[in-house]
């Protein structure tokens, strides 16, 4: 009757899904990977996604940037009525 | 390749505490504009900055500590250090709105009817909502440390079942407690009892709101097997804060809900 449960248990824990590979340990993986020696910065070394995301990151900061210093001149120099 | 003769953490530079400085100018100024000339688009593109800054900084930081090493005793120390000091200085926020209120109230002025609740302020019950809050908030300070002996024990299964409690039950109270803003029969311009009101329990839904979002990441981080028995000190940071909010909800019920009422 044992026998009959483990061989149960394992068959229940096998999963061929995708979603079984979602649970696994990827984190050795991501250890190899984030100590390669490619003399990329932390933000940057994940590859493509990270370089995409930064950029538009540092656009929004630079236009944004700008059109606040345009907005506080335009409010600091008001025009006469 | 150079390797470093001590334990600390040399980080590589990083664009974010730029980035976070222009989100935190985009915010305040777009708050500035959305009074004045009734747009909110700054203040929108200032949000965007913030929320891109914070998930990229803490995703850098996963990075440093969990798949490069960088988390050693004493880095760790140093982050202990960081999150008791940042906590403190929340404490001292709330101190300055609980400070308002027994201002107000311990020394009621003619205009309320020299009375606390002021005169014509109908309260809320502390026995009803409000109770079944303290409760929520308390059954989840006892979940969030299950969570973590069941972290410290090894325990995968547990660790997020009892993590997961903790965040339904953090949900659970902002529901709640939205449900009661809405059916309150007072509102925050009510004079000195709504603002002192609204404005302490209103940060510490805020405050509810962000610790749940904590909890939630460190949720992932542990399905994802970030943690381990020894080192988990994310997880910490975000119980540590989830405790702060537990306890300020006490004093605001002690204070607010049943002494003033």
């Amino acid at each position: 009757m044992n026998r009959n449960i483990f061989a149960l248990q394992r068959i229940a824990r096998r999963t061929f899904s995708s979603s079984g590979r979602r649970l696994e340990n990827h984190v050795p993986q991501k250890q190899k990977r984030f100590q390669e020696n490619d003399g990329m910065p932390i933000h940057l070394k994940g590859g493509v996604s990270d370089s995409l995301l930064y950029r538009a990151t540092m656009g929004i900061t630079v236009l944004g940037g700008a059109y606040v210093v345009y907005e506080l001149v335009k409010w600091g120099c008001p025009k006469k009525a | 390749m150079a390797h470093q003769a001590h334990a600390y953490h040399m980080v590589d530079p990083s664009p974010w505490p730029l980035t976070g400085a222009i989100a935190a100018l985009l915010m305040t100024s777009g708050l500035a504009v959305w009074f004045h000339q009734h747009s909110m688009i700054l203040m929108a593109i200032g949000t965007v900055l913030m929320l891109l800054t914070m998930y990229q900084w803490w995703r850098d930081i996963v990075r440093e500590g969990t798949f490069q090493g960088h988390h050693t005793p004493p880095v760790q120390k140093g982050l202990r250090y960081g999150m008791i000091l940042f906590i403190t200085s929340e404490v001292f926020f709330f101190l300055g709105f609980f400070w308002a209120f027994y201002h107000a109230s311990l020394a009621p002025t003619p205009e309320l009817g020299g009375c606390w609740p002021p005169t014509g302020i109908f309260t809320l019950d502390p026995l009803e909502v409000p109770l079944l809050n303290t409760a929520v908030l308390l059954a989840s300070g006892v979940t969030v440390t299950w969570a973590h002996h069941s972290m410290m024990g090894g325990d995968r299964k547990q660790a997020i079942q009892s993590l997961t409690m903790t965040i339904v039950l953090g949900f659970y109270f902002t529901v709640l407690q939205a449900m009661e803003y809405v059916d309150a029969p007072f509102t925050i311009g009510d004079g000195v009892y709504g603002a002192t009101f609204f404005v302490a329990t209103g940060f510490h839904g805020l405050h509810v709101m962000i610790g749940s979002i904590f909890l939630a990441v460190c949720l992932l981080r542990q399905i994802k097997h970030h943690f381990t028995s020894g080192h988990h000190f994310g997880f910490e940071a975000a119980a540590w804060y989830w405790h702060f909010v537990d306890v300020v909800w006490l004093f605001l019920y002690v204070s607010i809900y049943w002494w003033g009422s």
